[in-house]
């Protein structure tokens, strides 16, 4: 079977490089924890428990593992080969996901509410996400990881121009 | 009283005695009686039940008594003042404009006394309870006044058009008839296992020799079987037409002015209001056994209403064609749904013989370990029931845009259909995992301020997704198209 193009365009600006560095940060702790509980497994099992438990001791480091090798290794770059987002003259577009992509697009005039969140991570790499809030629970947008001072001006632009087309936002 | 009493209403003192009858507010005493009566024990006989029956009585109708002294309602030009509390003072003030809706209902006591209680519906999404105003008591026709008040303030468009009379329009009117569909309804079947179980956990408390003997009364043979299973099944058909028909009896639905209102009930009698105005759309659902027999229930898309799921229902229980036509009555049809691509059949398919498919997998390695026959044939029951299913699943699915609205429809065990207006979405979500790239297929969800927040075209034809949205929103939507 080919692979055949995607349902949609793709929106037209990729997201700060320094995404990747963070999303790396973040799959290092993960790792980490991850790896602290594949210790701790393998201390408190004794080697000569019943069954399942030799093959365990084998199969949750190797787990760990892969998913290290994945989280660090791998999806930081895939996801920042697919994270895109745009603001087109009616409407916010992003585009999210590694595996499974999800493109979502809310029109300017339905917006509700414009959120500009800075996580602690975040902070350290200078990033910011804009969130775009309508009536509809299901209808959020979230462009992640913008340089802070992208994302305030975003998100000012979007609130002011939210104010001025808003029709009935529901 | 501080307020100036001019402005406020009273409650009817009859409400008082529906109170004491029902401890509504002596309820909130139990916690602090219990251990006083635990304390001084039941030892006294007939004596003390008496006095504490008259003891708990009188509790209940003084404190009646001052809540409903201490209460007062006005329903202002610009907004409804709700004014309570025995020492702590509450004033709660809901401005008329975020009024989503006016309830008004009468339970068995309240219909006894002529009494209605009148529900306030203030604030969009969250059902939470405190959002809203509860005036208990006021007689019908001073019920009815409120309503047209709280809604004819209101500076919506269509309410305030002109003076003349609301002009009334019945839509749809309930069947008796239609309580034979209950049986087939899930949510009706289960009103008798309800029952049931209630019945049991009385029996249980009934002191030992009021017990009916059972353990002399042995069943056996095929006779005695089948005898039970005619008896369940005659209890199950009937408890579901009664449970149908407490909760839809005489169910009417009519337009007056600018809204639609839906009235109902055998003992508690209960009227809703919705705006025309804010209905986005409508739903129509078929369970598994309503398919068979070609009924189905139709509910309104509403924006900004708390427990939609009850107070935006249309037709609680009818034919689909009777449903299907009150919908379009309200948001045109978009015509035939357009069935999705043989990729989503196999992926329907694929998905439902997945559990199966594990199961027999399981089944195979410990058959021969253990000798677990049993889990390799339910792995197989698995695997022969998911093709059924897996088609079933597949032929409820559809999508159709055409004029001011649109369509989509999916689910097996309750088939959705929504039909909603174009202006309605407030966003497009398209989804694409891996395997549904390599298919040519993606999933649509419409964000919608209404209902579920989301309806969702599944596996649709990757193809088809620009063209469907651009057809189903307004201009913004074409965006997505691949330039």
């Amino acid at each position: 079977m080919t692979t055949t193009r995607a349902p949609v365009r793709e929106p037209a600006w990729p997201l700060s490089r320094s995404a990747i560095g963070l999303w790396v940060t973040e799959g290092v702790i993960a790792s980490l924890f991850l790896g602290v509980v594949a210790a701790v497994f393998a201390i408190f099992v004794p080697p000569d428990a019943p069954a399942p438990f030799p093959l365990l001791r084998w199969l949750v480091p190797a787990l760990v593992l892969v998913y290290a090798v994945v989280a660090i290794g791998i999806r930081p770059w895939v996801r920042f080969r697919v994270h895109r987002w745009e603001v087109t003259g009616e409407a916010v577009y992003t585009l999210t996901g590694w595996l499974t992509r999800t493109w979502t697009l809310v029109p300017i005039s339905r917006i509700q509410t414009v959120d500009v969140t800075r996580g602690v991570l975040q902070q350290l790499f200078g990033l910011s996400t804009v969130a775009v809030m309508t009536a509809s629970s299901q209808g959020t947008v979230q462009v992640w990881h913008l340089e802070a001072d992208v994302a305030q001006q975003v998100a000012d632009d979007l609130a002011h121009r939210a104010e001025q087309v808003r029709d009935q936002a529901t | 009283m501080t307020r100036p009493p001019t402005t406020g209403r009273r409650t009817s003192p009859r409400i008082v005695l529906v109170h004491t009858a029902t401890f509504r507010q002596a309820r909130q005493f139990v916690p602090a009686i219990i251990p006083v009566v635990a304390a001084m024990g039941l030892g006294g006989g007939t004596v003390t039940v008496v006095a504490l029956v008259a003891g708990v009585t009188l509790l209940s109708l003084a404190t009646a008594a001052l809540s409903w002294w201490r209460f007062s309602y006005a329903a202002g030009p610009t907004s409804v003042v709700v004014t309570r509390g025995l020492l702590t003072r509450s004033v709660r003030t809901v401005p008329n404009d975020r009024i989503r809706g006016v309830e008004v209902e009468a339970g068995p006591l309240h219909r006894l006394f002529g009494l209605v209680r009148v529900r306030v519906d203030a604030a969009a999404g969250s059902a939470d309870k405190d959002e809203e105003l509860l005036i208990d008591g006021v007689s019908r026709d001073e019920g009815d006044r409120l309503r047209t008040a709280v809604l004819t303030h209101r500076s919506s468009p269509v309410a305030a058009v002109d003076g003349e009379p609301e002009a009334e329009e019945q839509f749809a009117r309930f069947d008796n008839r239609w309580l034979l569909y209950a049986p087939l309804v899930g949510s009706y079947l289960a009103v008798p296992f309800a029952a049931v179980g209630a019945l049991f956990r009385l029996a249980q408390e009934l002191p030992e020799r009021f017990r009916p003997d059972l353990d002399g009364v042995h069943v056996s043979g095929l006779q005695a079987v089948s005898v039970v299973l005619v008896a369940a099944l005659v209890v199950l058909v009937a408890g579901s037409v009664v449970g149908a028909a407490v909760v839809n009896w005489g169910f009417r639905l009519t337009r007056r002015g600018g809204s639609l209102v839906a009235a109902r009930g055998l003992v508690t009698r209960r009227h809703t209001e919705l705006e025309i105005d804010r209905i986005r759309g409508w739903t129509l659902s078929e369970g598994l056994g309503m398919r068979w027999v070609r009924a189905a229930r139709a509910g309104a898309l509403v924006t900004g209403l708390g427990d939609a799921a009850r107070r935006g229902q249309l037709l609680p229980l009818g034919p689909r064609e009777e449903a299907r036509s009150l919908g379009v009555r309200l948001v045109p049809d978009p015509g035939p749904l357009l069935p999705h691509p043989p990729a989503a059949r196999r992926r329907r398919i694929v998905r439902a013989l997945a559990a199966g498919a594990v199961v027999t997998a399981a089944g195979a390695v410990v058959t021969p370990l253990l000798g677990w026959w049993w889990v390799l044939a339910l792995g197989v029951a698995l695997l022969v029931l998911g093709v059924p299913i897996g088609l079933g699943r597949y032929a409820a699915l559809g999508h159709a845009a055409r004029g001011s609205s649109f369509a989509v429809r999916s689910g097996w065990l309750v088939r959705e259909e929504a039909v909603l207006q174009r202006r309605a979405v407030v966003g497009w979500q398209v989804r694409q995992s891996p395997f549904q790239r390599r298919a040519g297929l993606a999933t649509v969800t419409a964000c919608v301020g209404a209902g579920r927040g989301g309806y969702v075209a599944v596996d649709m034809d990757a193809a088809e997704v620009a063209p469907f949205t651009a057809a189903a929103s307004d201009r913004w939507a074409t965006d997505l198209a691949p330039r």
